[in-house]
């Protein structure tokens, strides 16, 4: 008995001294990485730069929201009954601060922003890195998509909401609203930044954003501060790009004829790198996980949910014979699925009756009979057409530009189209000019609502739908930013919210 | 002036006068409790011999070949046994007292208390109350019986959310359970039929000694151990069914047809198409389900030993199409004394499959069934998978729910083990050393597949999808703990004790997904559209323990604790954590004046002290990157990396000051017995995932956990009971009430309100706000004034020349006059809370019967009713209430019927959003929970081979008094978050049951 009682008490003090050890209650996460050790390689900074594209894919922005909510508040596409009620707003712009989809915009924008930032902030230990890890090409290279997709998401941003919190680095302290000028100067700076050290197409591997698209986008964004002869200055720089032929016009929506000739920057999408978390939250603006297809084909297709559809507005804006139609509209009697069926007028019925089109841009048909929810088509949100037009549209606006060389441009994108170029060679003649073809050739696009906007004759033209000047130009910055950052009130939003 | 107390032990030994020879006789008696009730079924046992008997139904027995110096043992379960030495008597009539361990002494933690003796606030549930009533989860027997706390049921299987004492914090509120001191976090391996008592800690001079696991309560739980004597078996089982009954009222199909037409879309010819049939697809989801349970149980002891052994078979069918739940458990209990070295183990085993609700699309099986077009047929053959869904020319993307629910399978397999082994020595008189490992194991398995299917345009699958989360997890306690007890001078006396807790939990999980598009056969894993992660978790936590109990002649009582604690979960300066607990009680009765009064209790006692909360995630105070970027690069896929969830370094204990006095009386002889509590609970420094501005693009929700508020927490408590005896009919009633409210009373530097807590639907508004002065997580929204009748009304409140809000449209008051409804416009539209809960027990006997009635409820809190807004919210066209056929009418901008409740369909915005007055209803209920009859045979009527056998019919929830719309008022709760309180996303309802059972001792 005796021995029993010493064997338990030399037990208890083990377990005593046992439990004294408070050492072993300093834990490291197993399962993530530390920015402290960060930065190293040329796989981390790569994988860095490549979570700041990553947020492009969100169903905030492209992998679904971008596509309706833009083309339903250009008009270009109008929804059928079924449409859900926190997408009808944008038909009738009676969206408000609650919505969900301006709040996954927002967030799916700013989220983009920050991972740039984290590049950026760690500029100093990715220049520091020795030439053989990575040259300095290289380093420049990735700080340039870093920068152009800051800037992509700014421009993104400022469109949408007018005056912006800027975060230039990273931060959790919210920020007040500065004038869209200051936003304006940034987005400049990057994409000239990018220009500067981005690599040509020529010379990256595609899906990453290249010298030529920097160029794009800072044309395009010194055209929509009216600074037509830098614009200009920013057009040329992109090279090397020609329109896909006549004929071929499908080639910028299908997914086998990506990064073509007339491609200068897409949102890639890729369903065989994974369909995951399509629904859950992350997907909304978080931009992680497996989510590489989008919805928009199963979102706009006839013979799927059809949502949306053309209206028969845009319908008529398309010239008798512009070849363009057929490449962006199904109808009765459309070929599809290998040119092996053909449409009957059945498959474009709705609840609300028959409608007389359904889209093609982006649809699967032409190979698939059906659209299930993966889609890799990649969205082509940069084309040379675009380039030409806003070349087009620089040359008509800008002090001594010459009309003669702005239908020059407009013709070669009405040739593709197999259309005759008769216009007058003046400023309102090649304007009007512009304003249509804008509308065909990026019909569907979410091109239509900028360009109305940029020009002032939203009211005009979205007469009777519910815009209202002087609100409706700008969405409201969501409930979500004005409950949670402080120097953001309810009451600091834009007017009418 | 004997005083009498409220569980004493009374022996009445009545010896005969007769005369008896020396050898063996006959020996008889009665045997009954302490009210005088006879005892049916009683063990009657020679000490070291085989012979035996058993009390009939009066109570009485005869034992044959019996000796004067024989020992005879009367047991029977729940109270106390006896020996007695037989010595010349004949007839032996024993009272047995009631167990100490259920009654006389209470379950505190590392150790147990005289009832007499307990300063804190305590509420406990015997063996006795949980076998009244047929249950399949423990947690369920505190419902109603313990005042303060509230359990809330689900699916079968899952696991109830219990709250003790209203909300104190914002993130997980589930007490602590602590299983014959192994602390877990819920009981579902744990058969309710192993359980011999439950002890709900509710104040921290009973909690702080768990100090920073303790922040929400404790529920100390104590199994069955065997009991000195001969053997005993037991068998009991039971089967019914239970069945939802309640349904929204939803349009049929002629009216559907109609409503879709004023919407804009005809749906004539489509209806027409299957046959204008109309299809209940409510109906269709919810089934009887059968329920059984069978549970074995032998237990039995000799002077140095104990053991019990017992097994349980439960399988249940939800009474939601393919749910279920099926349990084996297997529990054995062992005590053995060496000298003076005590040792013993309790160990729980149990397996478990559950099949849960489905769900898809983010929406449940009651959200597509509410609507789901009336006119469409359930199965079609012609479909691939074989069921009828909608297409676009429906227009209602609504998924057939009976397809989510039974095509493919969803299960989850678990297996749990908890127990201890421990080591007792009195090493000198009054000084124990214990050492106690405890185990808290589980593996689970969650296994989903789904074959391909085509149901119409909307929902289809080319593949079939296998999803597959396996997760493991331990938790060891080591507890070394030292206890000294003395009496010093008869009248002090004195407990010490001193423990060190080491706490090692280790948890781990593997996520996987996979498709396959060639066949539909194969339900496991394959490296196809794969998708593949793990992660690993470890907490360790490390606590010093003291408690000192003092009391003067069991009259004035002193207790004070302590316990220093260190976490992982913190960073290192804000790693330890002090907690502490004061208390003082007084037994009013004992006092010499009171001699004559008609109080056998009369104590007042107070307490206060401190508890802390660790409960967030592992490893928060440290930054790290997220690697779960994603993008395709040349065709292949580019990973990225970026900075993952804000950290806190900062990060510290969220603690709570408790403050609780507490009055408990007994009067005449125990036949009216009460306590009163009331507590005064102030939680600091509460942890709560901040949302971040999104604008600053922080990721995981874009949350920071920070030490954000403080939080008041006051209520009463009142628990009364009454017992009389007529002749044979006995009957008990014990009725308890409860309050509990909350109130924010600082928010962190800079915060003056954050909004949270889950949404009515995927992606909409949250509408649970924080802010000072307000109960934790209000309803907080718009506030709403009937409808506009005409333009002028609309014209009156925003000016000519909007567009938007018409005619028709829901009123929201415009509560900042800016002529634009906004977030400004929101404000308080409701509070989750009770302002009292309440249960009514009432337990009858009358000869061989016996009845049990049980009545819950709550009174005055708000449900935000989530099913609602997809009834009443027309939005767009699904299946809708009946309601809507009362909907505003509006002809040339004036509505046509000015008594319509609802507004137009397919209006404003406003009229929808989910922040919104209109769903919020009355949650306050009345529900006859259960009511059972029983009828008891004696073993004679079977020849000896049983004791006794009683047969029990039981009835639950069978009658529901409320206003509230919903399927279930006592259900509305999103998840266990605080911020989910009083929301009801169209979670499974309590089901109705009938269920017939039968207990034989043999």
């Amino acid at each position: 008995m005796k021995k029993i009682k010493y064997i338990v008490a030399a037990m208890f003090g083990i377990l005593v001294i046992n439990s004294c050890d408070t050492a072993d209650l300093e834990l490291t996460n197993p399962n993530t990485l530390s920015p402290d050790t960060f930065f190293k390689t040329a796989a981390q900074v790569e994988s860095s730069v490549n979570a700041a594209y990553a947020n492009l894919q969100t169903r905030g922005l492209y992998a679904r929201n971008f596509s309706f909510a833009m083309d339903l508040i250009g008009q270009d596409a109008a929804g059928n009954p079924q449409l859900e009620g926190n997408k009808k707003p944008f038909q009738d712009f009676s969206f408000n601060a609650g919505n969900d989809i301006i709040q996954y915009y927002w967030e799916s924008c700013y989220l983009g922003i920050s991972r740039a930032n984290f590049v950026l902030d760690n500029e100093a230990k990715i220049n520091a890195l020795p030439g053989a890890v990575l040259s300095q090409e290289q380093k420049n290279k990735f700080l340039g998509e870093a920068h152009f997709l800051r800037a992509y998401y700014y421009f993104l941003l400022v469109k949408r909401f007018g005056d912006l919190p800027i975060y230039k680095t990273g931060t959790i302290i919210g920020a007040a609203r500065s004038p869209k000028a200051e936003a304006y100067d940034l987005i400049r700076a990057d994409f000239e930044f990018a220009s500067q050290n981005l690599l040509s197409k020529s010379a990256e591997v595609v899906g990453r954003a290249t010298k030529e698209a920097a160029y794009a986008y800072l044309g395009k964004v010194l055209l929509y501060q009216k600074k037509y002869d830098e614009a200009l200055v920013a057009f040329n720089g992109v090279t090397g790009f020609s329109l896909e032929d006549k004929g071929n016009f499908y080639n910028n929506f299908m997914d086998e004829t990506e990064h073509g000739k007339e491609s200068i920057f897409e949102i890639e999408f890729n369903e065989n790198n994974g369909t995951g978390n399509k629904w859950d939250d992350a997907g909304n603006s978080g931009g992680t996980g497996f989510a590489e297809s989008t919805l928009r084909g199963q979102e706009y297709g006839n013979l799927s949910w059809y949502n949306v559809y053309p209206p028969d507005n845009l319908l008529n804006s398309f010239e008798a014979g512009d070849l363009r139609f057929g490449d962006t509209f199904y109808v009765p009697g459309s070929k599809y699925l290998n040119g092996t069926r053909t449409m009957t007028a059945q498959n474009f019925s709705t609840s609300a009756g028959i409608r007389n089109a359904g889209w093609k841009k982006y649809q699967n048909y032409y190979k698939r009979e059906d659209e299930a929810t993966q889609s890799s088509i990649n969205f082509k949100v940069m084309r040379y057409s675009d380039v030409l037009l806003m070349k087009a549209e620089c040359e008509n606006q800008r002090a001594g530009g010459s009309q003669t060389t702005a239908i020059a441009y407009i013709k070669e994108v009405r040739d593709r189209a197999g259309l005759t170029t008769t216009i007058a060679p003046t400023k309102e003649a090649v304007f009007t000019a512009i304003v249509h073809e804008r509308k065909v050739e990026f019909a569907g696009e979410q091109s239509r609502f900028d360009d109305i906007i940029r020009w002032g004759n939203a009211s005009t033209e979205l007469a009777g739908t519910g815009f209202q000047a002087g609100k409706s130009e700008l969405w409201p910055i969501p409930n979500r930013e004005t409950s949670s950052n402080p120097n953001i009130k309810s009451s600091d939003n834009n007017p009418g919210y | 002036m004997m005083l009498k107390f409220k569980f004493a032990i009374i022996a009445l030994l009545i010896i005969s006068s007769q005369n008896i020879m020396a050898q063996s006789k006959t020996v008889q008696g009665v045997i009954t409790d302490p009210s005088g009730f006879p005892l049916p079924g009683a063990g009657v046992n020679v000490e070291g011999s085989k012979n035996s008997a058993s009390t009939d139904f009066d109570g009485k027995y005869s034992l044959k070949g019996v000796n004067p110096t024989d020992k005879i043992t009367y047991s029977y379960v729940g109270l106390i046994s006896q020996t007695i030495t037989v010595g010349t008597r004949t007839t032996i009539d024993v009272v047995l007292a009631l167990s100490t361990q259920t009654l006389n002494e209470v379950i505190v933690g590392y150790g147990t208390q005289k009832r007499t003796k307990v300063t804190g606030a305590i509420s406990t549930v015997s063996s006795k109350d949980i076998a009244a009533v047929p249950i399949t989860n423990a947690e369920s027997a505190l419902q109603g019986r313990a005042a303060g706390v509230t359990v809330v049921n689900g699916a079968p299987g899952s696991n109830p959310t219990v709250t003790i004492r209203g909300l104190a914090t914002m993130g997980n509120s589930a007490p602590l359970y602590v299983i014959d001191g192994v602390l877990t976090s819920n009981l579902s391996g744990l058969s309710p039929n192993d359980i011999e008592s439950m002890s709900v800690l509710k104040d921290a001079s009973t909690t702080a000694l768990y100090g920073s696991k303790a922040f929400n309560g404790v529920i100390m739980v104590t199994t069955k151990k065997g009991k000195k004597g001969p053997g005993q078996l037991n068998f009991s089982t039971y089967i019914g069914s239970q069945t939802i009954t309640k349904r929204y009222n939803v349009l049929n199909t002629q009216q559907y047809l109609q409503y879709a037409k004023d919407l804009g879309s005809d749906l004539t010819a489509r209806a027409a198409e299957f046959g204008n049939i109309n299809t209940n697809w409510q109906d269709q989801i919810f089934q009887s389900g059968l329920m059984q349970d069978y549970n074995l149980s032998f237990s039995n002891g000799t002077e140095t030993s104990t053991s019990r052994y017992s097994a349980e078979y439960l399988k249940q069918e939800g009474a939601v199409i393919n749910t279920g739940f099926e349990r084996y458990s297997f529990r054995a209990n062992n005590t053995q004394d060496i000298g003076k070295l005590k040792v013993g183990s309790n160990i729980g085993i149990s397996f478990s499959t559950i099949n849960p609700e489905r769900s898809s699309g983010g929406r449940t099986l009651l959200e597509h069934a509410i609507k789901m077009a009336p006119y469409l047929p359930i199965y079609n053959d012609t479909n691939l998978g074989g069921y009828q869904g909608p297409s676009a020319v429906d227009g209602n993307d609504a998924e057939n729910p009976v397809r989510v629910a039974n095509l493919g399978y969803q299960k989850i397999n678990n297996l749990s083990i908890i127990g201890n082994i421990y080591a007792e020595l009195e090493i000198y008189k009054g000084l124990k050393f214990r050492s106690q490992v405890s185990l808290d194991y589980y593996t689970g398995k969650d296994h989903t597949f789904v074959p391909s299917y085509s149901d119409g345009s909307y929902h289809k699958q080319a593949y079939s999808t296998t999803n597959e989360t396996n997760t493991q997890g331990q938790t060891i306690v080591f507890d070394n703990s030292l206890t000294y007890k003395t009496t010093i001078a008869a009248k002090h006396n004195i407990e010490v004790l001193g423990v060190i807790t080491k706490i090692d939990g280790k948890s781990q999980n593997l996520v996987a997904g996979s498709r396959y598009n060639i066949s539909d056969e194969i339900d496991q894993l394959r490296y196809n559209e794969g998708s593949l992660s793990s992660a690993n978790y470890v907490e360790k936590n490390i606590g010093y323990i003291a408690r000192i109990n003092y009391d003067y002649d069991d009259k004035y009582i002193f207790a004070v604790s302590g316990r220093r604690d260190a976490s992982s979960r913190f960073g290192a300066n804000n790693r330890w954590g002090n907690f502490y607990s004061v208390a003082v009680g007084w037994n009013i009765a004992k006092e010499s004046f009171m001699a004559n009064s008609v109080f056998s209790t009369l104590k007042l006692r107070a307490s206060t002290g401190t508890t802390g909360n660790d409960r967030i995630d592992n490893y928060q105070y440290a930054a790290t990157l997220l690697a779960d970027y994603n993008y395709p690069i040349n065709g292949g896929n580019a990973p990225g990396v970026s900075l993952g969830v804000a950290s806190n370094p900062d990060l510290k204990w969220e603690s709570k000051n408790d403050r609780n006095i507490g009055l408990d009386f007994g009067l005449f002889d125990e036949k009216f017995t009460g306590s009163f509590e009331y507590f005064n609970n102030k939680s600091s420094d509460i942890l709560f995932a901040v949302p971040l501005p999104a604008s600053v693009g922080s990721a995981g929700g874009g949350t920071q956990i920070q030490n954000i508020a403080d939080v008041k927490v006051t209520g009463y408590e009142i628990s009364l009971g009454y017992n009389d005896r007529k002749g044979d009919f006995t009957w008990s009633a014990i009725a308890n009430l409860g309050t509990s409210k909350n109130e924010v009373t600082s928010l962190a530097p800079g915060v003056t309100s954050v909004l949270g807590g889950p949404t009515a639907r995927a992606g909409l508004e949250n509408f649970s706000r924080l802010e000072v002065g307000q109960p934790l997580f209000y309803f907080y929204g718009y506030q709403t004034n009937g409808i506009y009748q005409n333009q002028a009304e609309v014209d009156a409140v925003f000016g000519p020349g909007q567009t938007i809000v018409k005619p028709g449209d829901i009123k929201i008051v415009d509560r900042d006059g800016n002529k634009v409804i906004n977030s400004d416009d929101k404000t308080n539209i409701g509070n989750p809370y009770p302002d009292f809960t309440y249960g009514l027990n009432l337990t009858a006997a009358y000869k061989k019967f016996d009845f049990n009635c049980f009545i819950t409820g709550v009174q005055g809190n708000d449900i935000y009713n989530a099913n609602t807004f997809d009834l009443k919210g027309m939005n767009r066209l699904f299946n809708a209430s009946t309601d809507v056929l009362d909907r505003a009418n509006v002809v040339n901008g004036v509505v046509t019927n000015p008594s319509a409740t609802l507004p137009r369909a397919q209006g404003a915005d406003v009229n929808w959003s989910t922040a919104n007055q209109r769903y919020i209803e009355d949650g306050s209920y009345t529900r006859l929970k259960n009511v059972t009859i029983g009828y008891t045979l004696s073993g004679e009527t079977f020849g000896s081979h049983f004791s006794n056998i009683r047969f029990y019919v039981s009835g639950q929830n069978l009658i529901t008094i409320t206003k509230y719309s919903g399927l279930d008022p006592e259900i509305a709760r999103a998840d266990t978050n605080a911020n989910s309180a009083g929301i009801d996303l169209g979670r499974y309802p309590q089901p109705k049951s009938v269920i017939f059972g039968l207990d034989v001792k043999f």
